[in-house]
């Protein structure tokens, strides 16, 4: 049985009042003792757990820290706890399969093995970045959609209104555009003829996210609401907010949350530890029926240095091997360098390899790290390959991924800091046939032929 | 003031208390602290020299993932410590005010991340930081910054649809007539340097070790 959402929001208000600081610290000290104790040691020379007895111990200590500190409400500034007890049964009571999207576009998302041959869920599009206006949004979630190897996609935002006025965050503005552009999405995936698919997006706050929920033009309970829990091991009454209303609603919950390399995590053991640990969070104080289990790193904007791969990849098998969640890895999902490079393809490849081998679907879309105020920033091929090189990944053996990932590291590893920018939509693909440009389409069949030579066995 | 004047005992007792301060040994900082004291040393030599090449080096330990933000902040809380012990000891008149900074994550943006390492790293370099949270409005901001005093107000912001509270900031202190009052720095995700210059900030920082230099500058 799942611990009641209003159990935790009765600890969320009555549980120990403490110091944010002495809060993050606690994580710090207690993942370093953590470490120590289950003897956790990163080495770069392995970026894979090929055994998996390292992701059983990562799980086990992940599953110690979250007992140990909890998870800290900043609204409140009191640490909601849960006992061994409560957590093992919420793990027990969660759902091996969740079914989403409709009609022919209706999917399974089943909790999958390490190495297994489960179907993994991909929901790609240009996640949460921003468009210029509703033609070009539309076209390019189309095309994204059309992609049969993707199975739902993520939506933006168009940050101006009547194309001069901000849309600003916690303002009227946010609720009018987030719940437009999710009409737009809606159509784009009609006119893609998968008007059953899933979409999904998540605005700033609470309010505007709820607001984009609509049966008809908006999203729907056969979707799913994110819910994001705050690095590290934190929680708001606006993430809450979320849980609340597709409680209500019924509409499944999807976490997510990272542990940040060099921040209160610490080292990479330390954050594999905060890994699971947030993960466990996720579903038992924000009630999430599928999580995505990732990391960051405070000196690389990107998600797949090898230090992040480790951590990630070893935290995932962790959960995999010893519990039956639904696990979503995605680490490939957003790259330092920009669409349309080779490096693009290389970075999203290793981390979608992983995801599906560790036992992980990848449900957060695909876009470079940082895309700022850049409009179109991300095109429907870069969603292909994100659907290709999962679904081509399943059933690969932890041993072939080894490979696959070293060889790959290998092509981008010393590119991280100073990666390609890349280039938008209108200059990477035709905008009349909406097909990519032909330097686009031949780099990218290049890079499939090559890692097609490495191993990696795309259906095509 | 003067370092030429400092014997070579005196020296060895400031290397102590830097390597004390970035091998985050507090009881060694502290006893170190202690013997400078009797010594006799010039409080202001010890906070200007070994203390400020202590926290850049651990700056630097930061930036290359030797060290992690939890160490940074116990090294800001060593390094605040030592400072307090020293000071008692510089009569008032002599006393540098310490340069205070008010960091925030901007309205609707709970992404803390960033501004934490910016807010430790600046703290761990000798600013007195005032860091309020994530999510401020811009009147509490303000409240805040003109409650302490601040010479800077520090504004973080990593969602585009945030940004324009980094500018409501700096627009509110102008109608208040208080923008002269405070140097404006910000950064975070997708924030630029022509952005900053946009909105008429004074400073940008893309990453913590920016974020000090930026700060050393503007309030130099």
């Amino acid at each position: 049985m799942r611990l009641s959402f209003w159990e935790i929001l009765s600890r969320s208000r009555e549980g120990p009042i403490v110091e944010e600081k002495e809060f993050d610290l606690s994580i710090f000290k207690k993942t370093q003792e953590l470490q120590k104790q289950y003897k956790i040691k990163y080495d770069p020379a392995k970026p894979i757990d090929m055994e998996g007895d390292l992701a059983d111990r990562i799980y086990q200590a992940g599953v110690e820290l979250f007992l140990d500190i909890g998870t800290y409400c900043i609204t409140t500034k009191r640490v909601i706890k849960v006992t061994e007890q409560e957590l093992q049964s919420e793990i027990k009571a969660c759902p091996e399969v969740i079914e989403m999207g409709q009609g022919k576009d209706r999917v399974e998302m089943c909790h999958r093995d390490v190495e297994g041959d489960q179907e993994p869920i991909v929901i790609a599009g240009v996640q949460t970045a921003p468009f210029s206006d509703e033609e070009m949004m539309f076209k390019i979630c189309k095309g994204c959609a059309m992609n049969q190897k993707v199975d739902g996609i993520w939506g933006g935002i168009i940050p101006k209104i009547e194309g001069k006025h901000d849309v600003i965050a916690g303002t009227p503005s946010e609720i009018y555009q987030y719940r437009k552009t999710v009409e737009v999405l809606r159509r784009a995936i009609n006119s893609a003829e998968r008007p059953g698919m899933i979409i999904v997006n998540n605005a700033p706050t609470s309010m505007a996210t709820i607001a984009m929920f609509d049966e008809e033009m908006g999203l729907r309970r056969s979707d799913y609401m994110e819910v994001t829990g705050m690095s590290e091991m934190k929680v708001a009454y606006d993430d809450l907010n979320r849980t609340a209303f597709a409680l209500a609603y019924g509409v499944t919950i999807h976490g997510t949350h990272s542990s940040v390399i060099g921040g209160f995590s610490g080292n990479p053991e330390g954050a594999s530890i905060v890994s699971v640990a947030g993960s466990l969070q996720l579903i038992i104080v924000q009630k999430a029926e599928s999580f995505r289990c990732g990391t960051v790193d405070s000196r690389v904007k990107s998600r797949v240095s090898r230090a992040q791969l480790w951590v990630a990849g070893t935290a995932i098998q962790g959960l995999s091997r010893n519990t039956k969640l639904i696990v979503d890895g995605n680490i490939g999902d957003h790259p330092a360098a920009g669409p349309g490079t080779k490096q693009y393809l290389y970075e999203s490849a290793a981390g979608f390899v992983l995801s599906t081998v560790m036992g992980a679907h990848s449900a957060e879309g695909t876009r470079k790290f940082v895309v700022g105020n850049i409009c179109n920033y991300g095109t429907p091929l870069e969603s292909n390959w994100m659907g290709e090189v999962c679904k081509g990944a399943v059933g690969m053996t932890r041993g072939k991924a080894n490979h696959i990932i070293k060889y790959i590291l290998g092509k981008y590893e010393d590119r991280l800091i100073d990666a390609p920018e890349g280039e938008t939509f209108e200059k990477l693909y035709d905008q009349k046939t909406l097909e990519p440009l032909p330097h686009y389409k031949k780099l990218y069949e290049e890079v499939k032929e090559e890692l097609r030579a490495q191993g990696l066995k795309f259906r095509d | 003031m003067d370092i030429s004047k400092i014997s070579q005992e005196q020296k060895e007792q400031m290397d102590a208390l830097k390597d004390a301060i970035v091998t985050i040994d507090l009881e060694k900082a502290r006893d170190v602290a202690e013997k400078i004291i009797e010594q006799n040393i010039d409080p202001r030599i010890v906070i200007k020299y070994p203390i400020a090449e202590a926290a850049e080096i651990l700056g630097k330990k930061f930036d290359c993932g030797e060290i992690f933000l939890g160490n940074l902040v116990m090294a800001g809380d060593l390094i605040e410590e030592v400072v307090a012990v020293l000071e008692k000891h510089i009569p008032l008149d002599q006393l540098e005010k310490k340069k205070v900074i008010v960091i925030a994550a901007v309205q609707g943006d709970i992404h803390s991340v960033g501004k934490n390492l910016v807010s430790t790293m600046l703290r761990a370099s000798g600013f007195g930081v005032c860091d309020i949270g994530v999510d401020v409005n811009s009147s509490v901001i303000i409240q805040k910054a003109r409650e302490v005093k601040a010479d800077m107000i520090a504004l973080s912001s990593l969602l585009t649809t945030t940004m324009p509270y980094q500018k409501e900031v700096i627009d509110d202190l102008v109608s208040m007539g208080l923008r002269k009052n405070f140097k404006i720095i910000i950064g975070g995700g997708p924030v630029t340097r022509d952005y900053a210059e946009k909105i008429g900030a004074d400073g940008y920082a893309k990453d913590a070790i920016e974020a000090v230099e930026e700060a050393r500058r503007l309030l130099a």
